[in-house]
């Protein structure tokens, strides 16, 4: 373990507790601003149930949003510092960039995908809503599709990510 | 009648709006594909410093990672303005919220932008 790799670490950690934060940040104003009982597992489970109308599953959609966008922005700043050493020298970066490869990171970039896929066809729902004002129903079905290729694309993608760690 | 004035900022609402839009469309491909090709068609232990060197001697990379690295930074600038709009009610503290945002936006773009333009110069700057 050299000293970049370490500060890396370092980095690495404090997202993941700035991010947590956010979480907490996100979940505590939900529950005062917009009202509603205390999300449980069992509610969670319900929040995907028909007709399509219901507004709940939306209203998660949108805190995901938020908090996977912020998680992909920490990370977009930990990439710029950490790519920006290839500037320095060569062998630098490719020290650094070990640490990509190993198994907690890989499973790191599996959760990557999720957030990036997700929140790119949600944005990309959220915008052609907005144009063509299609309205709640066909809005919530749009987003269960979107949740089920995001599901399917990460299993996918995973499967390809992690690959090097089973053989 | 009270009205409810957000901080007067350099960019008006409605240009974050559309801004926070185009670039969700550009990085729709642009991030996704960033992510496939170091992740997915490529093993990320792959992805060292000569497939970097390798992919930014090609001008459709090197297009390809300055759109990535401004659009995300501007799609990130507007989405965590509104983000500060809805938490932060104080306006002093919107405002100064937000003005760090913007330092640490730019910086980045700085940095980036400069780390691309340093080995731009390694691969090109020797001259024919």
């Amino acid at each position: 373990m050299t000293s970049v790799q370490i500060g890396f670490l370092v980095l690495l950690s404090i997202s993941f507790i700035v991010i947590l934060g956010f979480i907490h940040k996100v979940w505590k104003v939900a529950l005062l601003v917009d009202g509603g009982p205390k999300p449980s597992i069992s509610r969670l489970t319900k929040l995907g149930r028909l007709p399509a109308d219901r507004v709940e599953i939306s209203r998660w959609a949108a805190y995901f949003h938020r908090i996977s966008g912020v998680g992909i922005f920490i990370f977009l700043v930990l990439h710029i510092i950490d790519v920006s050493t290839i500037a320095f020298s060569r062998s630098l970066y490719d020290n650094l960039h070990q640490i990509y490869s190993t198994w907690p990171m890989r499973l790191f970039e599996c959760g990557l995908l999720f957030a990036l896929v997700f929140h790119a066809l949600n944005g990309l729902r959220l915008t052609f809503v907005d144009i063509f004002d299609v309205g709640i129903r066909k809005s919530n079905i749009a987003l269960r599709i979107l949740l089920i290729i995001s599901i399917v694309t990460t299993l996918g993608g995973s499967l390809i990510i992690l690959q090097p760690v089973f053989n | 009648m009270k009205t409810n004035t957000p901080v007067r900022s350099f960019i008006s609402r409605e240009l974050s709006y559309i801004a926070l839009r185009t670039t969700g469309l550009l990085l729709a491909v642009l991030a996704l594909g960033h992510f496939m090709i170091t992740h997915i068609t490529n093993d990320v232990a792959e992805t060292d410093s000569s497939f970097v060197i390798s992919r930014w001697s090609s001008t459709l990379w090197v297009v390809w990672d300055v759109l990535l690295l401004t659009s995300a930074l501007i799609h990130a600038f507007a989405g965590l303005a509104v983000i500060v709009h809805d938490y932060s009610k104080n306006p002093e503290s919107r405002a100064r919220k937000l003005r760090l945002l913007s330092i640490l936006v730019m910086l980045l773009l700085v940095i980036g932008l400069m780390v691309m333009a340093v080995s731009l110069f390694r691969i090109y700057g020797t001259g024919a």
